[in-house]
């Protein structure tokens, strides 16, 4: 799925203080894969959070960089772009993955976190 | 590695509303209807779905398909404002699906009082969207007027040489860029500053890119805030923002009522594990 799969097919131009017109496609993406509970553990299907993460980070990590230069990166609240724990978590689930696919980390290796 | 429920059904679960709420007139929702399943006080709003497009391994093929995602994300969160409309509802996160009822019933009772109290966390309040949007291009075109520094170059612009005048020319725009950027996070904390002490909650998210955004401009601003479901000063504050920056270019837009997603905790309890 891309940046354009997901592009927002409202017309431009809509009254800004509006409401009652369909939801951005974005702003429900970003509720729904992003917030809400999470019911860890007690779950009977395993939720695939590599996957959703890898839709999630599709959808934030673009506008990171961008944000980052024009000084506005203080939002709180996205655990995966602001949370070191949490990234490395996803790193060592990602060596996982690639272990046990056979597919060599292209960093090579190298466990030192920064 | 587990077996599958031999009927090949399973729950899907969008959240929870009070026992005695009102079932909301649930639009379909991620397959063909929406049922409530009461448990010790709580309601779970479900689903009976289909292992065969809900397991483990058919959700893992379909995350990769827009479509499917996009109907049944939209499906999660109509169910979810539909039950907005009656009463409190606590939302959980999309793909949130049971193998079978007995173990739902139990994951209802053995949690019911954490969710009774984010539930009651939430009664009487919903979720308002703001972003706000610069024009960049118009930004770093108007700092002039601002930036002495920029002002100053322009000066000594309009009096170089060609060779030493496009050198200038680059400091300028730098400058420009800089005063700009240095204005936009200000409006941005600014605006979130002022959102947030009109409503109970509230936080700024990430911001979109703009070709998800599908708006002209740069995002600058996306926050979500808690406010009075029977209304609130947000519209106010947020009414003289938008006249406040006006003249900079800057457009917000109001997004909701939502259900409050971005007010529920991610865990439930101090029994998990993050």
């Amino acid at each position: 799925m891309s940046a354009r799969d997901l592009q927002s097919r409202r017309p431009d131009g809509a009254a800004p203080y509006s409401s009652g017109q369909p939801a951005q496609l974005a702003d429900v993406l970003e509720r729904v894969l992003d917030k809400g509970i999470v019911i860890a553990g007690d779950i009977k299907i395993d939720l695939l959070d590599i996957e959703l993460l890898t839709v999630r980070l599709r959808l934030l990590v673009a506008s990171a960089d961008k944000a980052r230069e024009m000084g506005i990166d203080w939002w709180e609240g996205d655990p995966f772009l602001n949370r070191a724990a949490q990234q490395r978590e996803l790193e060592e689930r990602l060596k996982r993955l690639e272990s046990a696919a056979g597919i060599e980390s292209p960093s090579g290796g190298d466990s030192s976190s920064e | 590695m587990g077996t599958t429920a031999p009927s090949g059904v399973a729950w899907y679960v969008y959240g929870v509303v009070d026992a005695a709420a009102e079932p909301p007139a649930a639009p379909a929702g991620v397959a063909r209807h929406v049922q409530p399943l009461t448990e010790g006080g709580l309601t779970a709003l479900v689903s009976p779905v289909a292992l065969d497009e809900f397991g483990e391994e058919p959700v893992r093929a379909r995350l990769e398909d827009s479509t499917w995602v996009e109907e049944k994300a939209r499906a999660h969160e109509a169910v979810l404002e539909a039950a907005l409309g009656t009463g409190a509802v606590v939302p959980f996160r999309f793909l949130t699906v049971y193998r079978d009822e007995a173990e739902l019933r139990n994951f209802l009772a053995a949690r019911r009082d954490e969710l009774l109290s984010v539930l009651e966390g939430v009664r009487g309040k919903v979720e308002v969207g703001v972003k706000a949007f610069a024009d960049i291009a118009a930004l770093e075109r108007s700092v002039a007027g601002r930036s002495p520094e920029v002002a100053e170059l322009d000066a000594q612009i309009a009096g170089a040489q060609a060779g030493r005048a496009y050198l200038l020319q680059r400091r300028r725009d730098e400058a420009a860029r800089a005063e700009s950027a240095r204005l936009v996070a200000e409006i941005a904390r600014d605006s979130h500053a002022r959102l947030l002490a009109a409503a109970f909650a509230g936080t700024a998210n990430a911001v979109q890119p703009s070709e998800l955004s599908g708006r002209p401009g740069q995002m600058v601003l996306n926050g979500a805030y808690l406010v009075p479901v029977a209304g609130s000063d947000l519209d106010r504050e947020l009414g003289a923002l938008a006249e406040h920056y006006a003249h900079l270019g800057i457009s917000f837009e109001r997004t909701g009522p939502w259900p409050p997603y971005n007010f529920v905790p991610r865990d439930l309890g101090a029994g998990d594990d993050a």
